[in-house]
């Protein structure tokens, strides 16, 4: 008989298939803090342009909403972390600066230092 | 399709110097050997806060971490780990524990150096609406582990064992409680979590939610299991709706997925979850009060002892904890008390969520293990006073705590060491006071909120607070009288003494801890009228100075028509007018405005 933990670990290995399956692999991944302080410095809107970005051909690419970690003064916060690269972080993102990361970060590889959060 | 891997390698400045770019090119190599290339991903990571056993791998799914790697071993990660799907033991450097200190906050370290997450461990890393994401970093599987190898008094004991305490603020030993819970025979028992969060410029418990809903869920579900309940109530606040809309689907979708329910996880162990919404009123954070809520009651505390472990909700044993508590559960039982119990101090175990807020360059959310000093959070991760500004007081555990002055800013945190230097741990809140602010404005400030929230039932805290505020109101309009000062201490005092709940009884602090380390200012305040923060508008006058140059924008910003004078003329404030609201004062480019 499966015992409650061997069910547990089988739900967790199908989980990350479900993960793998969305493209989590993709070449970037994008998270958008979508907490109420979050949303509130309008990280909803910077959601959004990822979303249409993507609606409109942007390939290989995994986005996600995240929690609040914490950062509240530099919130909207945007994560993004292409293969082989040092993970980034940037601070008080606005829809436009967004549009900037997916053409210069994104696309070109650029990372966009004076907004990073170090 | 074979199974796919992120590998992360610590890109931090020891591990490049143990070697760590030379296991990249041979895991690079090997990937390619192995024809591996597109089913590994390859991050890097700053620092993970490993050196000393750099160079440092870890390999998802699992959060396997390898370390004092070369580059022999990366053939054996990528043929044992990546082909066959086993772990190497020996190049494993830490048990696989649910905590994470960096894990994918990676960089911004400055901000989570010196923070350890437990409660928050997944917060602004998972996506909370996905249960999947909760599942992928090993969750539920505390609850699985529990129902498979652990009796309910195991779980009891390895709570107790752990040294958690409540951090709802008071302190109470979390496993005595539970222990207490599971001794009663009546049925049915309950657990409710408290997510009643009120205290002005608190947000742990909202954040620890939207973040990470089905760390809630688990330890509600692996207490209900603990104390014998079938059913549990999470009470939350209605003005927190995305919070209570996240919890919500974690309910319904760990429900979908057998982890609520009917015979959980194929086990005879029954457990559902509903929840209930707060009106607002802060005294329901008061576990009898917050009962009433449930209930239907009008929210008003009750005498303890009975304790709701013997008679709560409905009369029935009832286990009650803060949403904090809940979400340390997990972890507990993952990964056990003895690991625990290493974090933190000689009483206080594990670590404390903090909402830092007020006058500091960083204002957030920090997690930071018990024992870490006030000034190390202040300055070390909240990075100090905006603009250099001088410190003048950390005021913690909101409307029932605290002002602690400069010399207390070495204190390690626990639950006594804050209660000897005269504040409270409480609830999370810590508001970092400058020079500009009154220190009898924020008692008042804060008196009027617990005032006002005051549930009326007793007569200590319905009086006495209504007349700590009328005497501390006065003194801020400069009408302090002699011995003020003492009528407040002796209120104070009684009022902590009478009261029926925590409410009455925590509600003097903020002035008596103010009157302890500041009462030079109260003094000021009755005996010259003087408020040196000049933040008491009562004690402060606009006075506009000979070298005015009549530009005429004090004229123009002052909300009330104080201010006349001609075009490059003196201009005037007509002070009977004037709401000392301080426009002119900061928008003068001359200085030619003072505040005395």
């Amino acid at each position: 008989m499966t015992t409650p933990l061997e069910l547990v670990r089988k739900k967790r290995t199908e989980a990350v298939g479900r993960i793998v399956s969305k493209g989590y692999l993709a070449s970037a991944r994008v998270y958008v803090g979508m907490a109420t302080c979050e949303i509130a410095a309008g990280s909803k809107d910077v959601m959004a342009v990822f979303q249409k970005a993507m609606d409109e051909g942007l390939a290989n690419v995994y986005l996600s909403q995240k929690g609040c970690a914490g950062r509240c003064n530099l919130e909207p916060t945007v994560e993004v972390i292409m293969t082989g690269k040092n993970p980034v972080k940037y601070g008080k993102v606005t829809p436009r600066r967004a549009e900037a990361i997916i053409e210069r970060h994104i696309k070109n590889g650029q990372v966009i230092d004076e907004w990073v959060i170090d | 399709m074979a199974a796919k891997y992120v590998i992360t390698l610590c890109d931090g400045t020891k591990c490049i110097n143990n070697g760590a770019h030379r296991v990249r090119a041979a895991l690079d190599e090997q990937l390619r050997a192995h024809g591996l290339t597109d089913q590994v991903r390859i991050n890097l990571s700053g620092c993970l806060g490993m050196c000393e056993k750099g160079p440092i791998m870890v390999v998802n799914p699992g959060y396997v971490i390898y370390g004092g790697l070369d580059e022999s071993d990366v053939e054996r990660i990528v043929t044992e780990h990546l082909v066959g799907g086993k772990l190497i033991g020996d190049l494993e450097v830490e048990q696989d524990h649910l905590y994470n200190r960096f894990y994918r906050i990676f960089g911004d370290v400055g901000f989570f150096g010196k923070q350890m997450r437990i409660a928050l461990r997944n917060c602004g890393i998972i996506n909370p609406e996905n249960i999947d994401d909760y599942l992928s970093l090993r969750g539920y599987e505390a609850l699985g582990k529990a129902l498979t190898e652990m009796s309910p008094a195991d779980i009891v004991a390895e709570v107790q064992r752990s040294g958690l305490r409540g951090r709802g603020g008071a302190g109470f030993p979390t496993g005595l409680k539970w222990k207490l819970t599971a001794a009663e025979k009546a049925t049915p028992k309950y657990v409710i979590c408290n997510a009643d969060e009120g205290d002005p410029g608190a947000f742990m418990d909202r954040s620890a939610i939207e973040g990470d809903p089905h760390t809630v869920v688990e330890g509600m579900a692996l207490g209900a299991y603990a104390v014998g309940a079938e059913r549990g109530v999470v009470y939350i606040r209605a003005e927190y709706p995305l919070a209570i809309k996240r919890i919500t689907k974690a309910i319904e979708d760990a429900r979908a997925h057998g982890f609520l329910g009917e015979r959980i996880l194929g086990s005879d162990f029954n457990f559902d979850i509903e929840i209930r919404l707060g009106a607002g009123a802060f005294v329901c954070g008061e576990e009898t009060a917050l009962i009433h809520s449930i209930e239907g009651a009008r929210g008003m505390p009750r005498p303890r002892p009975p304790y709701p472990s013997v008679q709560g909700l409905f009369g029935k044993p009832t286990l009650i904890n803060n949403v904090e508590t809940w979400a340390n559960i997990p972890v507990i039982i993952m990964d056990g008390a003895t690991w625990f119990s290493t974090v933190g101090t000689e009483t206080s175990k594990g670590t404390k969520v903090f909402a830092l807020a007020g006058k500091v360059v960083n204002t957030g959310l920090v997690e930071v293990p018990m024992g870490t000093t006030l000034r190390e959070i202040i300055y070390d991760i909240g990075g100090g006073l905006p603009g250099g500004r001088k410190f003048k007081a950390v005021q913690t555990g909101g409307p029932s705590g605290g002002c602690l002055p400069e010399r207390c800013l070495d204190t390690p945190i626990d639950y006594e060491s804050l209660a000897k230097a005269g504040s409270i741990m409480g609830s999370g809140g810590m508001i970092v006071i400058d020079e500009d602010s009154c220190m009898v404005d924020i008692a008042r400030f804060f008196l009027e909120f617990t005032q006002n929230e005051s549930c009326g039932k007793c007569t200590p805290c319905r009086e006495g607070t209504k007349r700590m505020l009328e005497i501390l109101t006065r003194i801020t309009e400069g009408k302090g009288r002699a011995g003020d000062i003492e009528k407040l201490q002796r209120l104070g005092e009684t009022i902590k003494k009478a009261s029926l709940c925590g409410l009455g009884q925590s509600a003097p602090n903020p002035v008596l801890s103010t009157i302890e380390n500041f009462r030079e200012e109260y003094e000021e305040h009755i005996e010259q009228g003087k408020c040196r923060a000049g933040a008491c508008k009562a004690l402060i006058r606009f006075e506009i100075l000979q070298m005015c140059k009549g530009c005429g924008v004090c004229r123009k910003v002052c909300p009330v028509g104080a201010i006349t004078g001609q075009a490059k003329h003196l201009h005037v404030i007509d002070q009977d007018k004037c709401v000392r609201c301080g426009l002119c004062f900061e928008k003068c480019k001359f200085d030619a405005i003072v505040k005395v």
